[in-house]
């Protein structure tokens, strides 16, 4: 089956934890879904169900055409099962050699996992994330423990990460990846905001830098760091 | 102010360094050192060469707080109102004073829906708040973050920053990938494969890193 045919449904979707309620009715289609939120808002239960790693107590999760699927959890240790890289990259069913180079770490396959640094193990996961082939991928918090330079890297990576959906939730406020589809969760209620450009003035938790830009009416093409410069240029001129 | 002199730790070598009291920002690439500095003024290691002190003392005899970008490595009780008042109860305060203590700090950051929940229950950001609160709770003399922010969006590390200036550290020293928050602090210093490359005032360090990606979006036009 196609990408083309690939979609995630949340039907009436609601969670309750207390007196927190989470909410979701939404079409997820095939690119790339920026989720942002604030703190608590319902962003890792978003992505918790959307993987299926959990079952919302009422309505339903439609996966159509999705034969694989997975979730990318915010501390990489909890995805740690191998005692060396190695044996984590085979646990991820990819080449370690490949998984090693494209994360900088070759050579280092008998290294245990637990010595690299918080960023070295981040980009190793999404190393061998990327040797797959995901029909719906869930990447939560995917920037957080990268440096600058791994922020921009995993943006460029993101878009060829899938053909399929790919939802990104995130705070990050600097280095985004070219997005195709803008969400929002407000207080456990997801808000579909549209297609990016479009959707970017109704963003209520926008990078402060997206903010200026649109309230300048520099409205960038999309979140990459070369459309927020190229908007930056317009604002100067 | 902290001195560091001939200091040699894993890969870190910093011949001569000088931190003023208040905010300083740490930044740099992953492994550069900016962990390992960050341990050593908490005291949790030893340099293998080298001295600092803090005020003239040595890390680990001034009241310290650290919040690891990890919250749930520190994490030592299952219930949010007991992490938030475990440095309370270590310094021997009295129960009514602790619990009391504790409800306040988590009204005031908001965080009072919170108080009875299991840590593992909340999202990372909620994490990262609850150990700002127990680093924060005894005020401690300096005060040590880790990459906290990466798990909080801007309007929650903008209560974050409150809660932490109320605690009123001599000095708080952090690491950051938000370069915008680095811009906040009033000293910089950048790390590169262990050694200091620039620091100084904000403007003077990202003049000197300009066209690297450690500087802040539109800096000297946005801001």
């Amino acid at each position: 089956m196609g990408c083309a045919a690939v979609k995630l449904i949340l039907e009436q979707v609601r969670e309750t934890r207390g007196d927190w309620q989470f909410s979701a009715d939404a079409t997820f289609l095939p690119g790339i879904h920026l989720v942002t939120g604030r703190v608590g808002s319902g962003k890792s239960t978003l992505a918790e169900i959307a993987a299926g790693m959990l079952s919302p107590g009422s309505g339903r999760v439609l996966r159509e055409g999705i034969s694989s699927g997975t979730l990318s959890l915010q501390y990489p240790e909890y995805h740690v099962t191998g005692a060396t890289l190695a044996k984590e990259a085979a646990s991820y069913g990819v080449s370690p050699e490949e998984a090693l180079e494209n994360a900088g770490l070759s050579g280092r396959g008998e290294d245990d996992p637990f010595i690299l640094s918080r960023g070295e193990l981040k980009r190793f996961h999404l190393s061998c994330l990327s040797l797959r082939r995901w029909d719906l991928l869930v990447l939560d918090e995917p920037f957080s423990a990268l440096d600058c330079r791994g922020k921009k890297r995993e943006c460029e990576r993101i878009p060829a990460l899938s053909p399929g959906i790919v939802l990104v939730c995130t705070h990050e406020q600097q280095h985004l990846p070219r997005t195709d589809f803008l969400w929002e969760m407000r207080d456990g209620n997801l808000h579909a905001l549209g297609k990016v450009p479009d959707a970017l003035p109704f963003w209520q938790t926008a990078p402060k830098t997206v903010r200026t830009l649109v309230s300048q009416g520099c409205v960038p093409a999309n979140l990459t760091d070369r459309d927020l410069e190229e908007a930056l240029c317009r604002m100067r001129d | 102010m902290i001195q560091i002199g001939d200091l040699s730790c894993r890969t870190l070598d910093i011949p001569d360094l000088i931190i003023p009291p208040g905010s300083t920002a740490l930044i740099g690439p992953n492994g550069s050192g900016k962990t390992t500095l960050l341990r050593l003024l908490a005291g949790l290691i030893s340099p293998d060469r080298g001295t600092i002190t803090i005020g003239g003392l040595v890390p680990g005899s001034c009241r310290v707080g650290f919040v690891n970008e990890y919250p749930d490595r520190n994490a030592l009780f299952s219930r949010v109102a007991d992490e938030i008042a475990a440095p309370l109860r270590f310094a021997r305060f009295p129960c009514a004073e602790v619990s009391r203590k504790a409800e306040a700090c988590a009204e005031d950051a908001g965080l009072s829906h919170l108080i009875n929940r299991r840590l593992h229950t909340l999202s990372g950001g909620e994490k990262a708040l609850v150990a700002v609160l127990a680093a924060t709770i005894h005020r401690p003399d300096v005060l040590i973050l880790d990459e906290f922010d990466s798990h909080l969006d801007e309007q929650t590390l903008d209560a974050a920053e409150q809660v932490i200036r109320a605690s009123g550290p001599g000095y708080i020293v952090r690491c950051t990938q938000n370069m915008d928050v680095a811009g906040r602090s009033g000293t910089v210093i950048a790390l590169f494969d262990g050694r200091i490359r620039v620091s100084g005032r904000p403007g003077e360090v990202f003049s000197r890193l300009a066209g690297t990606c450690y500087v802040p979006f539109g800096w000297g036009v946005l801001r």
